[in-house]
């Protein structure tokens, strides 16, 4: 009886140095018990950053707003190099696929879902090389070619609107810079080939064996 | 109370109230840092035993220097060595002695940065350019992950490894992409994260593991010395200089973030990524801790980190929580996402997503 009346006062003094420290470790992990809830408080008054990624930005971009996101995209038109057509086919084709002429867009093999659904034509307006054309004979620009694929590719152009789908070409901080579908994709042939890896770790290799 | 802390680990070798005052933290008020011959320009020795001290605090410095600094005090002290070894000495000296990274002012930050970028041109002769950039308000950083674009290519290893300064004598990495079998779920155990064939493989999906930047991190409670801590945009970080090594916040990490120097880490000198930052990609030593950082020295500038620029698929989206109309909050509120072990609590800021 006597020993622990002794010993209480200790018990009491440790018990509340436990609590203090435990308090102080609480204060001390912020207040949000979920990264979700300390994003949504802390964007709540956001009022932008101080620095931005123009410094990045290293080619022609064009502003874009596509499905309500405000973005800028690289110009393609000056990457392109576009000749009217005329100036080569003056003859029908089959003569023009003899020797000695001088070969243009031969070596473009078109892989672009099958032949009964695409073909030069869906997307190149023969009569006017300078420009694209919609499923609809719309004139499409060569700067927004994504319009193009959008007709298709809806999710993906969705997606890529809001900054899910697709590649950064700035930095993180504003203005956001997105690739367009053609900086990643060739159009003629989109889909990505399989190949070698870009990094091999030979030193795990031997250490695992 | 930030102040006091502060020197809470220096040893105040000149007056204090010099060194304040000096913008880069050679010691001197005025002119540049380059040249040493000043008045007030104390030399090793005198550094030593030029100080007001009772005589047990005499006694705890002299065993300080005894232990570490004898040699430095020897060529400080020394009339034949040259003016470059003794600023070196002098260097050597008080980035022995200098305070936990966390706890600086901005003024000891920039003192550090200046002295480290010096003792490399000491070194090699050749500039660098180190940051002691902090914080940038209204930033979270946050991080995403397409597993349906992977295709394994593992650019963003390589990528990873030239921007971070890695030790390419152990091929240290910070990224890992694990090819795993279609149907059978996230089964790291029967993974392969040292693939080395025609990817993508038939059969197989790609996913990457790196430091998630957890906002509730085990790693940076465990560490005895606080050498790890998370900043305020949500960067959790290493000062490389206050770690012991004792791997402690390894073995705390759930998903294997961490790396270890077990050897002088060796990057050939052509190779070294001269933008760099205190508590980034600076170059290491043997015996600390080392892990990804979300590529502090281009994140904290407005880049991207080094992966997402190199990523051929557009797999890796990195931006900033904060902002609502960035690319990762996108991705958060219009895509399923999910983390890695989420029940554990830790609050992984890297969240994985498909299609």
């Amino acid at each position: 009886m006597m020993h622990s009346a002794s010993r209480n006062p200790c018990c009491i003094i440790f018990l509340l140095f436990l609590f203090c420290a435990c308090k102080q470790a609480d204060t001390k992990r912020e207040k949000y018990p979920t990264i979700i809830d300390k994003i949504q408080a802390k964007s709540a008054h956001y009022d932008g950053v101080s620095i931005s990624s123009n410094p990045y930005i290293s080619e022609e971009t064009i502003a874009v707003i596509e499905k309500g996101h405000h973005f800028l995209i690289p110009a393609r038109k000056n990457r392109v190099a576009l000749r009217t057509c005329a100036i080569c086919h003056s003859k029908p084709l089959p003569e023009m696929r003899g020797e000695g002429l001088k070969r243009a867009h031969w070596n473009i093999d078109l892989h672009h879902a099958d032949s009964k659904t695409m073909r030069c034509t869906t997307c190149h307006d023969p009569g006017n090389p300078a420009q694209l054309r919609s499923l609809t004979g719309n004139p499409i620009d060569f700067n927004k070619s994504y319009r193009l694929c959008s007709q298709c590719h809806a999710e993906q152009f969705e997606d890529w609107a809001g900054g899910a789908h697709g590649k950064s070409a700035g930095g993180w901080a504003p203005p956001r810079v997105s690739m367009t579908c053609v900086n990643c994709h060739n159009p003629h042939a989109p889909r990505f080939g399989s190949r070698w890896p870009t990094w091999y770790n030979t030193r795990k290799a031997v250490e695992r064996k | 109370m930030r102040d006091k802390k502060s020197n809470w680990f220096s040893l105040n070798l000149k007056s204090s109230t010099k060194r304040k005052a000096s913008p880069c933290g050679c010691g001197r008020t005025a002119g540049s840092c380059k040249g040493s011959e000043s008045p007030e320009h104390k030399d090793g020795f005198k550094q030593v035993f030029d100080v007001k001290m009772g005589r047990r605090k005499a006694f705890k410095k002299l065993t300080a220097s005894l232990l570490s600094g004898a040699g430095l005090v020897d060529t400080s002290c020394s009339l034949t060595t040259g003016q470059s070894a003794k600023e070196k000495a002098q260097i050597g000296w008080e980035e022995l002695f200098k305070g936990n990274y966390k706890l600086m002012t901005d003024a000891e930050k920039r003192a550090t940065v200046q002295r480290l970028t010096r003792a490399y041109e000491l070194r090699t002769g050749k500039t660098i350019h180190m940051s002691s950039k902090n914080a940038e308000k209204n930033v979270l950083f946050g991080y995403a992950f397409n597993i349906s674009k992977c295709r394994g290519y593992m650019n963003c290893v390589a990528a990873c490894v030239k921007e971070n300064n890695q030790d390419r004598k152990s091929h240290m990495q910070y990224i890992r992409i694990h090819e795993m079998e279609d149907g059978k779920g996230f089964k790291f155990n029967e993974a392969d994260d040292n693939y080395y064939h025609e990817v993508p493989a038939a059969g197989h999906f790609y996913m990457g593991t790196q430091c998630f930047h957890c906002d509730n991190p085990p790693c940076t409670k465990v560490c005895p010395v606080q050498a790890t801590w998370q900043e305020e945009d949500g960067l959790v970080v290493i000062d490389y200089d206050w770690c012991i090594g004792c791997r402690y916040c390894m073995a705390a990490c759930p998903y294997d973030g961490r790396r270890f120097n077990w050897n002088k880490p060796e990057v050939p000198e052509e190779e070294v990524n001269k933008n760099q930052h205190y508590l980034g990609n600076r170059l290491r030593k043997k015996g600390v801790m080392e892990k990804c950082t979300f590529c502090i020295q281009r994140s904290r500038a407005g880049r991207n980190p080094a992966c997402v620029d190199a990523c051929p698929t557009g797999a890796r989206v990195f931006g900033n929580l904060l902002d609502p109309d960035s690319s990762i909050r996108y991705v958060l509120e219009n895509k399923k996402v999910f983390r890695l072990k989420e029940d554990l609590g830790t609050e992984p800021k890297f969240w994985y997503y498909v299609d």
